[in-house]
């Protein structure tokens, strides 16, 4: 009994698909213009997370301790600092290895008279795991006991690079909205005009005793068909695109991020979900 | 004998004031058949809708079969109509379907308890004599076979009520005598059978039950009846 449903369900949806070719061809490509804008929108936010997020996990903070506090108290303090919520690690450093490091990255400071790793104190190196809470983690580091110094150099960019990613973002959420509001209307009427046009078959079925689940799915599903194959459509234009955008900026500009190609096959996945319960 | 259908004092009023049918008391039989008589547009037609609840009473009970219609909710709406078949004027066919395939639609999205839908939807066409138009699509058959396959649509499912409202409004005589003929056929196998018409011949060659209305009101209920002079002038 339920197979006869499934089957019978399964072949309306396929005869108004054969059937209604022309009202299939404008929803099949008003829902591809759709999502290949909203995929180029969500590519492009992906994106800048991948380059923001990996910029921001190069903000470090460092925090030199007091030449007084031992380094055991110090060794305590850089532990206690990688369990604090906002910091992503947290990494001990003893003068040992913090002056030659600090003679490596600043050039010049070999050639300092009077300065040796004695004269250079202890320090923590802390990473956060967002650029905004640097500057709080810095607050937080400046009272931590034994913390003598630390040197505000991160929080302008920092604070540049999320105040960038969060415009952007929003934006992009708006568009993506506005599109999809678009979106939704155009489909909507996509979909009346195909209910008009069955209506005498629609009619008939509420008359002979079909149930409302009956008639609405067959729809439903085509309107899914519908979706998927546009988002397919979407996909094909928009995954090769970033592939080949992705070779050209590793050739042309390495610093550019962008997301890898394995990253694409689930925003394909839920490209054509999304298309699907668009339609 | 149980009872088919009854009406008991309903009023059926439209917005603006307009009356479609007043204080109908009217009892039919399992079995039964009856024809319902009167001008167009004095109600005839909405009385049948109240049975498979197209329109709702302003006051009154309406009962098929023992529901009580007005008072079924949506979700049960579907089942009432599997016991209903209903037969149109316009015969309202689904032109894009052959003839099996138009009765074969209806049986499965009815679910109708049918072993193999093939030998229904043939068993179907042989009841009104379009076995041999299986695959003939509705714009390849005359009015009258466009009206017998609607017939055997509505035959289908196998309900135990049958309307029909005004089936020969659109056929020629002899095509109108050989629908109220299939229509007495299928009365003789039991189903219970109304038929809402202002076609006189029909009425008079069958010759039984003839409610008849106006204005909305039953004015006379004859057994074995024959059209009213009165309404066959209007």
């Amino acid at each position: 009994m339920i197979w006869h449903r499934i089957e019978f369900i399964w072949s309306e949806t396929l005869l108004q698909l054969r059937r209604e070719r022309l009202i299939a061809i404008s929803t099949v490509s008003i829902v591809a213009v759709l999502l290949v804008l909203l995929g180029a929108n969500l590519l492009f936010i992906m994106n800048l997370h991948l380059w923001t997020g990996r910029t921001a996990a190069e903000v470090e903070v460092s925090a030199f301790f007091r030449k007084d506090f031992d380094r055991q108290s110090a060794q305590r303090t850089a532990g206690l600092v990688a369990t604090w919520p906002a910091v992503a690690s947290a990494r001990f450093v003893p003068k040992e290895e913090g002056w030659p490091e600090f003679q490596k990255t600043v050039p010049g400071s070999a050639k300092l008279r009077g300065f040796d790793a004695s004269a250079f104190p202890d320090a923590v190196y802390v990473r956060v795991k967002d650029p905004r809470q640097a500057e709080a983690v810095a607050k937080k580091l400046r009272a931590a006991e034994g913390v003598k110094a630390v040197p505000d150099r991160f929080g302008d960019f920092a604070r540049a690079v999320a105040k960038f990613r969060d415009v952007v973002t929003g934006a992009g959420i708006v568009v993506a909205i506005l599109v999809g509001l678009a979106g939704l209307f155009i489909v909507h009427n996509t979909v009346r005009l195909a209910l008009y046009a069955r209506w005498r078959e629609i009619y008939i079925m509420q008359l002979v005793g079909a149930t409302r689940s009956l008639i609405a799915t067959p729809f439903l599903l085509e309107g899914a068909i519908h979706g998927a194959v546009g988002a397919w459509l979407a996909c094909c234009v928009l995954i090769p695109t970033h592939m080949y955008l992705r070779t050209v900026a590793a050739r042309s500009a390495p610093l550019l991020l962008l997301q890898p190609d394995q990253a694409l096959l689930p925003f394909g996945c839920y490209l054509v979900l999304g298309g699907a319960l668009l339609a | 004998m149980p009872t088919a259908v009854e009406l008991k004092a309903v009023d059926v009023a439209y917005p603006g004031g307009v009356q479609a049918l007043s204080d109908i008391n009217l009892t039919i039989d399992e079995g039964e058949f009856v024809f319902l008589v009167g001008p167009t547009g004095h109600g005839k037609s909405t009385l049948l809708k109240l049975l498979y609840r197209e329109e709702e009473p302003t006051a009154g009970q309406v009962l098929v079969q023992g529901w009580d219609v007005p008072r079924l909710t949506a979700s049960r709406i579907p089942y009432l109509r599997r016991r209903i078949g209903v037969v149109f004027q316009d015969f309202r066919l689904l032109p894009h379907r052959t003839a099996a395939e138009n009765i074969a639609f209806v049986l499965q999205a009815t679910g109708a308890p049918c072993p193999s839908v093939e030998k229904c939807v043939q068993d179907a066409l042989s009841q009104v004599g379009l076995a041999d138009r299986a695959e003939h699509f509705p714009g390849q058959l005359a009015a009258g076979e466009q009206q017998r396959l609607a017939i055997a649509r509505a035959l289908a499912p196998g309900p135990s009520l049958l309307l029909a409202d005004e089936p020969t409004g659109n056929l020629d005589p002899q095509a109108s005598a050989s629908v109220a003929a299939l229509l007495l056929e299928v009365n003789r196998g039991g189903t219970t059978v109304m038929v809402a018409t202002h076609d006189p011949a029909i009425v008079n060659a069958a010759r039984r039950r003839v409610v008849a209305i106006r204005e909305g009101r039953i004015v006379s209920d004859t057994p074995e009846g024959s059209y009213p002079e009165n309404l066959a002038q209007d």
